[in-house]
């Protein structure tokens, strides 16, 4: 094989090497980019779970109060009682799980939403320790104190050492959390021990009227789980708590962002598989009329003592060239697209059932959605696949054709030409 | 002296046609052979039988008395490589490669180290007196210029034989003579043999011999002045 015959061929022949580069390349940056952008929208959508640092939210879907009137539980949230929780901590694939008790609290002077939870906790609602603004937050042990959000604060007029009721019983507030950094899905107006917002939970005439509230009830998880094991345990929590179960993941978040996703996600690999196929196909044509052509070439090779395998040889080697050239300015340009994307912010929606407010109040559940930075982005992975299809395509069509080509009888081309 | 190349009986048909009939011949060493005959009388059937590049139907090809029939379509290229030279009337020269590397082309496939491929064609380059047009591609070249180069790409690898498919046959009356002194000037330089195909009465003139092809038939082997066999 002679790389200067090869690298002549190629530099003197631009058409034909432009076609065949800028093929395979478009093709490489179309799969790339369809692969990235739909796994950047893949990330994206667990961008709310991720906030929290939970993989999984379980709850149970709730019944509407009788009166909005006290303590209540959002339509989208029932009691968890302890042994079904204990059975979701037994799940294999399952790391923790960190109880939360969400309520709403319509006080004579306005609304409260509400959330007791467990400060121990290193996940869900316990991220919000690193949030706080001033004062301090909740401890292990605290009773009848509480973290009000500050946007929440600033409205009410609320500062440390301020007293809120909430189901007619006060709590002081000893601490102020900017709650947008610490996740949509662990957002309240105040925050409370768990202890408390369970016996909040079970001494309110319209949570007792409606559900069999126990001391020891959640009404919403947040699950760590083993990477592997989301969908499954995502499956196994369902079983357990029943039809009524509303269990958030990735996935289901991955639902709320429209059809375009959807589309992607569905179809991006065939629509990219099809893009790679039409640039074979475009390479192969290139090849072909470029091995046609040079029949005269091929014929002299064999005249002056190239061996068949000289030939195919030699010509494999142009297209394996010219193909992971393209590849190579394919990813360069993948490369390029991906940055172009991950610039681009995208909304996640939360469904309703995580929403923190009514959405029957103004600034409730309709609005209620989480903003990142789409992370598309050109992963080794990734590059190493399209580059190794190109390769195994470039091969395929460079044995198949030249080998074909290396089979001419050269008097035949030399008589007639 | 012994044969370089003998054919016995060769035949070969295209359909219906036959295009060489029981053709018999010797070539040896030094020895400049002419072929001359009318548009397809099976001239240049019979010099692509002579170098491996179609098969004949009868009659048998010695190469300094080895058998040629038995050699599949490689072992010919392999053979052709080191022992033949081929010239052909419309040059066939790689349009993307320099003057030196369309020399160098018949070494590509051999594991030579480029500085030696390259001194290699240098010296043919030289050898047909193009050392200054190494760079030039076909394209800005002369006709006389690229049979030049083809001529070098024949001898390339010091071939004893070279076959000559209407050398001058697209080049103008004086190139075409520079060609045969070039010609004349290699065989008294390297040794080598030449069978060339023509129909021009001056290059027939230049040969030690000249056999004649009427239809397929080789004739009048020993019928020139200059006969040598």
């Amino acid at each position: 094989m002679s790389l200067r015959y090869l690298f002549s061929e190629l530099r003197n022949r631009p058409a034909r090497t432009l076609t065949g580069l800028f093929s395979i390349a478009i093709g490489v940056a179309l799969f790339v980019s369809l692969q990235a952008y739909a796994d950047g929208y893949r990330q994206a959508a667990r961008a709310p779970l991720v906030e929290v640092g939970a993989d999984l939210t379980a709850q149970r879907q709730g019944t509407v109060p009788g009166k909005f009137e006290g303590v209540v539980f959002p339509h989208s949230t029932a009691p968890i009682h302890r042994d079904e929780i204990d059975q979701i901590q037994k799940l294999p694939g399952v790391q923790a799980v960190a109880e939360v008790m969400f309520f709403w609290s319509f006080e004579p002077d306005g609304f409260v939403a509400g959330l007791g939870l467990d400060p121990s906790d290193t996940f869900g609602p316990g991220r919000l320790k690193v949030s706080i603004t001033a004062g301090r937050f909740l401890q292990t042990g605290d009773h009848a104190v509480a973290v009000a959000d500050s946007t929440y604060a600033q409205q009410n007029q609320l500062a440390i050492g301020s007293v809120v009721m909430l189901g007619g019983q006060s709590f002081t507030i000893v601490g102020l959390a900017d709650t947008s950094r610490a996740g949509q899905l662990a957002n309240a107006n105040l925050y409370i021990p768990l202890a408390d917002a369970r016996t909040l939970a079970n001494a309110a005439p319209q949570v007792r009227s409606v559900f069999d509230i126990r001391p020891d009830d959640a009404n919403l998880l947040f699950i760590k789980t083993d990477q592997t094991r989301v969908d499954q345990v995502a499956v196994q929590v369902r079983q357990i708590l029943g039809e009524k179960a509303i269990v958030s993941s990735g996935k289901s978040f991955a639902a709320e962002l429209g059809s375009l996703f959807a589309l992607i996600d569905r179809f991006g690999l065939l629509v990219g598989l099809i893009a790679f196929l039409f640039a074979t196909a475009l390479l192969l044509r290139v090849v072909a009329s470029s091995v046609w052509e040079r029949r005269r070439e091929v014929a002299v090779m064999r005249a002056v003592g190239w061996r068949r395998r000289d030939v195919m040889i030699q010509l494999w080697s142009e297209t394996l060239v010219l193909a992971t050239a393209g590849a190579l300015l394919g990813l360069a340009l993948s490369a390029l697209i991906t940055w172009a994307m991950s610039r681009s912010l995208i909304t996640v929606p939360v469904p309703w059932e995580l929403s923190p407010s009514p959405h029957f109040l103004e600034g409730g559940a309709s609005t209620f959605a989480v903003t990142v930075a789409l992370p598309a982005r050109l992963t080794i992975d990734l590059a190493a696949w399209s580059l190794g299809l190109s390769v195994i395509g470039a091969s395929l069509i460079g044995l198949w054709l030249p080998r074909r080509i290396a089979q001419i009888r050269p008097a035949e081309v030399l008589t007639n030409e | 002296m012994s044969d370089l190349l003998q054919a016995d009986g060769l035949q070969k048909s295209f359909g219906a046609l036959q295009a060489v009939r029981k053709a018999s011949l010797k070539i040896a060493p030094s020895e400049i052979v002419a072929v001359m005959g009318r548009s397809g009388s099976g001239k240049t059937t019979l010099l692509h039988l002579l170098a491996g590049l179609e098969r004949p139907m009868g009659g048998k090809i010695l190469y300094r008395g080895e058998d040629m029939g038995g050699l599949n379509e490689d072992a010919l290229a392999l053979w052709r490589r080191a022992n033949i030279g081929l010239v052909f009337q419309a040059f066939h020269l790689i349009p993307t490669l320099s003057a030196l590397e369309n020399v160098a082309f018949p070494l590509y496939p051999m594991r030579l180290k480029v500085a030696e491929r390259r001194a290699r064609a240098e010296a043919h380059l030289d050898q047909v007196g193009l050392a200054d047009r190494a760079q030039h591609r076909p394209s800005r070249m002369s006709g006389g210029e690229q049979q030049r180069v083809a001529i070098a790409r024949a001898l390339v690898n010091n071939p004893p034989l070279i076959f000559a498919d209407e050398p001058t046959g697209n080049l103008d009356s004086t190139t075409g003579d520079e060609i045969l002194a070039l010609f004349n000037k290699l065989r008294n330089e390297t040794g080598a043999a030449f069978l060339i195909i023509t129909h021009d009465d001056k290059v027939a003139a230049a040969a030690d011999r000249v056999l004649k092809m009427v239809d397929g038939i080789l004739q009048n082997e020993k019928g020139q002045d200059n006969e040598k066999d």
